[in-house]
């Protein structure tokens, strides 16, 4: 056995010069954070997505040609529904564990982009994105816009009503795209809703052109990763110029495979008990037909809520017209990403700060950051709040109107109490010093000549590795 | 071991060092115990799937199962990376990512050591190429305008024609009176049954409960027969929901309302345009027709919507 694993490694390396190579990539060191395993998360969601993935596309048919449902579920016996919808029917109620397959992929879906968000978060409120990881940053982002893009598409296939409602209302956004919306629609589309095209369109791009991106770009994040080194929380002997962890080999691997394996095993049992989409009960998509409660996936619902808050302010230039769906739903998430895609420069412009970083600041440390980036986040929460407007109306037994008004003056107001509040509460807590992601040295008891104890602390004194923390300013040097 | 990976400095923890030497090595015996009966679980977990599947399957059992298995399996790794594994404490140094302006230097000679000659030269010679570049880039992106037709005049236009009967979902022809007072129905043009934009909210309303100018009531037969365009001015969802008793149209999608009997204009919601009204008559057999299209587009705003109609 030894031998001949002996034998293979000499093999390769006698031709790809491989053992060097496969040495330095296992004594690669990983810091031993929580917080580190955010965008792993993320990775291995997008494992079971190819896998679970895969399967899917074995049995569904992107084709809206019209046939009658002959299958097991009785409520749409003899109905007329298209080929993609009596696909996915046949995938959930015949193919051997094809709900199961089914169930998983959307369940990982939904985590994937909760696992790219809160990685993004940690990036944002801990300034890893700052010199040299801009580039990464920007990777990110770009892998941000294809998971929602992976995301948006693939709840459309079943070609569901409620699904096909989520496509009108995307038409409707690119339509109001001033001076070219016409024209982007038509081409993206393939003519007026709802064209014939479309489900074949969207299955080419969720299974092909956003997935090619998508692995294409993790893997360049990966490699900047391995080529610039993790960062890591400022501690005892952690320097600008070291990392400390734990190696690849053995320590991260088995922790990694272990959390692919958590991962895999969540998502496999959402996907087994937990139901969702359960398009049977939407019924076909009809141009003409509306279920209400609408609500898309979580990662939409911001979008949603958006349009469900705008003001219906449409605009008429010298003739031409601006919809009113601009304003949330084109110039919002325009400047809201762009911001985002844009921060490191952004903040680099107010802080002047040039210098490589490698150590993380405490969010506490960076008061203007974090309360710009808790105040960006409460505007999405709001507007995510109001794309479920119609359910707390429901709920709380108060009118849709009620609260659509509320949260209107909540996206003015709220940003700006989370700011100021997040702020606060920063720099009180960085007056107190404490350093909740240090692993805490240790003390050393002794006893003294006169038979007390004295405590000794076995934190090294502040050097270059611990930054004090910084008064003003988004960014703490 | 390499001088760029030394061992670092190791948190200690004193109450847990005395006991390290004696309990270790029960320790190792307790997790190993407990990772081979993790796998034991996992592998019972893989038969059970075997067994679920061939008997008929069930997703809730199999998607148990599947967790099981690849959580048991997650445990064994997770106790043997914490218990078994030495998880010594690493540095590793950073090395420098810049190449340095000597690199930079050495970069730029290789790049321009045979072509900058050239180029520098023949500037003539540069500029035809970035041309020629820029005509090629040009010429690939041609197929992408196949890929829809113009927009032309189809976003203003509906299937609905001077004399359209009004027919319902299955294309049987409406008539007056046919819906009952408050109620509303779907309709489409005859031979058009389907189509989305098309669609149509056909609304009995009491008498004199419409507030309408003189030419839009001429298209409201009986002064009861109201209709407008199902699709939503704001982003296109069918307004599905009617609300008799104050004559409101309501969007289930983003709650914009349209007041019916004012021409059906927004008061509340993200719509910004009244659905546009559908002029309607009576043909001698009593059958409700269409006087014309609708007199503005339908649907959400578009760029060009209120120019060449």
């Amino acid at each position: 056995m030894t031998t001949m694993m002996e034998r293979s490694f000499k093999y390769l390396d006698e031709r790809l010069g491989s053992a060097s190579l496969a040495r330095t990539a296992l004594r690669k060191v990983f810091p031993d954070h929580w917080s580190f395993l955010l965008g792993e998360i993320a990775l291995f969601a997008l494992v079971v997505l190819i896998f679970t993935g895969t399967f899917l596309t074995f049995f569904y048919n992107p084709s809206i040609q019209e046939v009658v449902y002959d299958g097991p579920y009785e409520p749409l016996r003899g109905a007329h529904v298209s080929a993609a919808y009596n696909s996915v029917l046949r995938l959930s109620f015949e193919v051997p564990a094809g709900l199961l397959m089914r169930q998983t992929h959307h369940w990982a879906a939904l985590v994937f982009l909760a696992a790219i968000v809160i990685h993004l978060c940690r990036i944002f409120f801990t300034g890893a994105f700052r010199r040299p990881r801009e580039v990464n940053w920007l990777v990110g982002v770009g892998l941000l816009f294809l998971a929602l893009g992976e995301g948006f598409t693939g709840y459309s296939l079943p070609d569901d009503l409620l699904s096909g409602i989520g496509l009108r209302i995307f038409y409707a956004v690119t339509l109001a795209i001033p001076v070219v919306g016409t024209w982007v629609t038509y081409l993206l589309f393939g003519g007026e809703f709802p064209a014939p095209d479309i489900i074949s369109r969207l299955f080419v791009f969720h299974i092909m052109l956003l997935p090619a991106l998508l692995l294409a770009l993790v893997g360049v994040h990966l490699a900047i990763l391995v080529l610039q080194k993790h960062t890591q929380f400022p501690g005892p002997g952690k320097t600008e110029r070291n990392v400390v962890g734990k190696r690849l080999w053995p320590e991260q691997t088995f922790k990694s495979v272990s959390l692919l394996l958590f991962t895999t095993a969540v998502l496999a049992m959402l996907g087994g008990i937990a139901q969702i989409n359960p398009v049977w009960q939407f019924g076909p998509f009809e141009p003409f037909n509306v279920t209400s409660p609408a609500q898309p996936d979580w990662y939409i619902g911001f979008l949603d809520g958006a349009l469900r808050l705008g003001p219906p302010w449409d605009l008429n230039l010298f003739g031409f017209t601006i919809s009113e769906v601009f304003w949330p739903a084109v110039l919002f998430p325009g400047i809201a990403f762009g911001i985002l895609t844009l921060w490191p420069w952004i903040e680099r412009r107010f802080t002047k700060d040039r210098a490589e970083h490698n150590l993380l600041d405490h969010p506490r440390d960076t008061p203007v950051r974090t309360g710009i980036g808790a105040a960006g986040l409460m505007v999405f929460f709001i507007m995510f709040l109001e794309g479920g407007n119609d359910i707390f109306g429901v709920l709380l037994g108060v009118p849709v109107e009620t609260i659509t008004r509320i949260l209107q003056w909540g996206l003015v107001i709220g940003p700006l109490v989370t700011f100021l509040a997040t702020y606060w509460i920063c720099r009180s807590l960085s007056r107190t010093r404490l350093r909740p992601a240090q692993i805490n040295a240790g003390v050393r008891l002794s006893r003294t000549s006169d038979g007390g104890y004295e405590t000794v602390s076995l934190e090294p004194p502040a050097e270059d590795g611990e930054r004090a923390p910084a008064a003003t300013g988004p960014h703490a040097e | 071991m390499t001088d760029s990976d030394q061992q670092g400095s190791e948190p200690v923890d004193v109450d847990r060092q005395t006991e390290v030497g004696q309990e270790h090595h029960g320790d190792r015996r307790k997790a190993e115990r407990r990772v081979g009966i993790a796998l034991a679980v996992a592998i019972l977990a893989g038969i059970g799937l075997f067994v679920v599947y061939f008997t008929g399957g069930q997703t809730q059992i199999e998607g148990l199962l599947f967790a099981v298995a690849f959580g048991a399996f997650g445990v064994a790794l997770g106790i043997w990376a914490n218990h078994l594994l030495d998880a010594r404490e690493v540095v590793e140094e950073r090395h420098e990512l810049t190449s340095g302006p000597a690199g930079r230097e050495a970069f730029e000679a290789a790049l321009t050591e045979e072509v900058g000659p050239v180029l520098g030269r023949r500037s003539m010679l540069l500029r035809l190429l970035v041309g020629a570049g820029g005509a090629l880039g040009l010429a690939l992106l041609l197929p992408v305008l196949s890929l829809g037709p113009a927009p032309g005049n189809t976003l203003k236009q509906t299937p609905w024609r001077r004399g359209s009967r009004v027919v319902d979902e299955e294309g049987e022809p409406v008539s007056l009176n046919q819906v009952p007072e408050d109620g509303f129905l779907t309709v489409f043009p005859e031979g058009h049954d389907g189509a989305a934009d098309a669609q149509t909210l056909l609304i009995h309303v009491r008498p004199g409960s419409l507030k309408l100018p003189p030419e839009k009531m001429a298209g409201v037969p009986e002064g009861t027969h109201v209709a407008y365009s199902k699709i939503c001015t704001h982003a296109g969802c069918p307004v599905g929901l009617y609300r008799a008793e104050s004559q409101t149209l309501i969007c289930p999608c983003h709650q914009s309302q349209f007041d019916v009997s004012d021409g059906a204009k927004p008061f509340f919601g993200p719509a910004a345009r009244p659905l546009p009204q559908l002029p309607l008559g009576v043909d001698e057999e009593g059958i409700l027709v269409a006087q014309g299209d609708f007199p503005e587009p339908v649907g959400p705003a578009f760029w060009d919507m209120n120019r060449g109609r």
